[in-house]
């Protein structure tokens, strides 16, 4: 009888499965959660610790940050070099991968390399190196935005390869060539087909990109520019708890200024149309 | 419209491939001409030339008899669909439509009422605002021929845009094709390597063989009346016979034992010389060699006037509405197309009497 009834046996071994599998990839999830949830939770804890005038502190930490005139100043310069370094990478790098795809599909495997090597130097040879030669330039050289063409160095690799698999996803050849078909010259082509067709990838680069802007040290320390970091490490030197509170607080920020970016980016679009892009 | 004349069109390839080889082809104005050849012969490239994607290392591309090939593609006022989907994802089919119109800074309403109005031609009236991957593929390439059509081409040019389809919607589509091609008048290169869409749907068929023309000429012409043993054999299906001249001024000819007459001019050959004949399935006519009662399986009425070749049933291939019978007889093994309820007499092995009517058998010319 049972056997004649497909049904029967799936119906029968679903819940056995459940109770073993699950398990295990709730471990293995839990796991992974607590090695970021963890530290979080502990400062967040931590920003509400310490004693101040015998009382528990509650928010003390957090309004002294918002009463340093320098917490707002050092903040919206990362803001600032961080947007400038997305525009400034995103100018420079999206029609050159266009164009190496288009029409010189032969250096790809060379820009694949080039890519790469600002992960594999160390960031303090780049700066040695990068220092003298930015030196004689006094009128930049002497302002924060010099950090912007820094970090378009730093950030490359991100940008670059998310757009390199952006632009293998499309049959790129093809609408290309539609497109001039159409009566469209390159640039029209680059402006009306291929950017809305890479704007999944150029948002994903844009991301990594800001993360990268915004926690940003050991450079702008050595430069001596007082941006968000740096400023979190000199607090940091001076008050733990106020540096864990203002650790929270970039933290809720940086996430903010993605999801703006994120919204801006979709521009208004489906999740449907984001899906066919893809 | 415009009259399209490419001139000594030469292309090789890095590493040696000539793809066209002094390619010369006219299209008249209006006129719905078809690239037909093997895979590799260069009908791609030729047409990518044309519309601008590709340079010649030799030849001319004139246009109404200017020559195009200094200006970009994207000046060339031609209408392209490609083999591949080649529709914009981020657009809906109305504004893949009007892409054309919105590069030439056309006003909205007029482009939204043209890529409407050429939806609807193509028969997409209700797909509008779908997106590309809403659509098949069928209808893709729909869209993508009133894309190609929207800013009003001089010339519009198709390479193997129905070869992604199923063999249904091919047929279907290649007769909207020609139906729109014939209403807007509009100059027309259609490549294609399937012999049957370029017989049914082009004024003149090209085929192309090795990046040369090999022949032009009407869908009848180049069937009837191919030229060469490669066109002969490409288009349709051939029974190759070999001879001998017998007398070249009444065109006989002697296969095996027979004297036949051939259709054709054999007055460049000599006396006692080889030639080589062709011969389609369709006129060859089999006789059972049943006694005096029996219908011939051919329908017709026996061998009279024709000499006829006794031979055998070798194969019996059932194509739907007529049966291809693969007889061997005194002329060679040939093939034979028979309507298939006459067919279905017919056994493996049996007995059949092979009949040329005459003139069917045919010299190249
Ligand atoms: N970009 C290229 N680089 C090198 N060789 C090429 C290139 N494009 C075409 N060829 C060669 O040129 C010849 C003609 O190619 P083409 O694409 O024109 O053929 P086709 O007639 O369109 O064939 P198919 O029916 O398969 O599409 C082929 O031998 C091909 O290998
Ligand atoms: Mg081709």
């Amino acid at each position: 009888m049972a056997a004649l009834s497909p049904a029967a046996p799936a119906t029968v071994r679903r819940p056995r499965r459940r109770r073993h599998l699950p398990l295990w990839h709730a471990f293995w999830i839990l796991a992974a959660a607590a090695y970021f949830i963890v530290p979080i939770i502990s400062l967040v804890q931590f920003s509400f610790g310490g004693r101040v005038d015998g009382h528990s502190a509650g928010f003390h930490w957090y309004a002294t940050v918002f009463a340093d005139p320098n917490f707002a100043s050092s903040f919206w310069l990362s803001v600032q070099i961080a947007l400038e370094t997305v525009a400034l990478s995103i100018a420079l790098l999206v029609p050159t991968a266009f164009w190496i795809h288009l029409r010189l599909p032969r250096l790809r495997p060379v820009m694949d390399f080039v890519s790469v090597l600002p992960f594999v130097v160390p960031p303090i040879v780049l700066i040695v190196g990068l220092i003298p030669f930015l030196q004689p330039f006094t009128f930049i050289y002497s302002r924060p935005e010099v950090l912007d063409f820094i970090y378009v160095v730093f950030a490359m690799p991100f940008l670059y390869r998310s757009l390199d698999a952006g632009l293998r996803a499309i049959n790129l050849q093809t609408l290309a060539e539609a497109s001039a078909n159409c009566g469209a010259s390159t640039w029209s082509t680059l402006i009306r087909v291929v950017v809305p067709n890479l704007r999944s990838a150029i948002i994903g680069g844009s991301f990594l990109t800001v993360a990268i802007a915004m926690g940003e040290f050991t450079i702008s320390s050595l430069l001596s520019f007082n941006t968000f970091p740096v400023y979190i490490f000199n607090i940091g030197q001076s008050t733990s708890n106020e540096a864990a509170a203002l650790a929270v607080i970039s933290l809720l920020l940086t996430w903010a200024l993605m999801i703006a970016l994120y919204v801006v980016g979709r521009g208004g679009r489906t999740t449907a149309q984001m899906a066919a892009t893809r | 419209m415009a009259r399209v004349e490419l001139r000594g069109l030469h292309k090789t390839f890095g590493g040696g491939t000539v793809a066209l080889d002094r390619l010369e082809l006219d299209v008249a104005s209006g006129e719905l001409v078809s690239l037909l050849g093997p895979s590799g012969c260069g009908k791609t490239t030729a047409l990518r030339i044309v519309a601008g994607f590709e340079t010649p290392d030799a030849g001319e591309v004139l246009v109404d008899g200017v020559d195009v090939l200094g200006l970009p593609a994207s000046r060339r006022n031609m209408g392209m669909v490609f083999q591949s989907y080649s529709l914009f994802p981020n657009m809906t089919a109305k504004a893949n439509v009007a892409y054309p119109l919105r590069i030439r800074r056309r006003p909205k309403a007029e482009r939204e009422a043209r890529a409407v109005e050429l939806l609807d031609l193509v028969g997409l009236a209700r797909q509008v605002d779908r997106y590309p991957h809403q659509l098949s593929g069928g209808q893709q390439q729909r869209v993508a021929l009133a894309r190609a059509l929207a800013h009003e081409p001089a010339v519009l040019l198709l390479d193997e845009p129905l070869s992604a389809l199923d063999a249904k919607v091919r047929v279907q589509l290649r007769e909207e094709v020609r139906r729109i091609q014939l209403e807007l008048g509009i100059t027309t290169i259609y490549v294609t390597h399937d012999q049957e869409e370029a017989l049914s749907i082009s004024d003149r068929v090209a085929v192309l063989a090795e990046g040369r023309v090999e022949q032009i000429g009407t869908p009848a012409e180049i069937y009837n009346r191919p030229r060469t043993p490669f066109v002969a054999s490409f288009v349709g299906t051939v029974n190759q016979i070999d001879a001998v001249v017998v007398s070249p001024a009444e065109g006989a000819v002697r296969c095996g034992e027979r004297v036949l007459v051939v259709d054709g001019d054999l007055s460049g050959h000599a006396q006692g010389a080889d030639v080589g004949l062709y011969l389609r399935p369709e006129d060859v006519v089999l006789v059972t060699d049943e006694p005096e009662g029996t219908p011939g399986a051919s329908g017709t009425s026996g061998a009279s006037g024709t000499s006829g070749a006794s031979g055998k049933v070798r194969s019996i291939t059932f194509l739907g509405p007529v049966t291809r019978v693969g007889v061997d007889c005194e002329l060679g093994a040939l093939v034979a197309d028979v309507a298939s309820d006459v067919a279905l007499g017919l056994g493996i092995g049996d007995p059949v009497t092979v009949v040329v009517e005459p003139g069917r058998m045919r010299t190249l010319v």
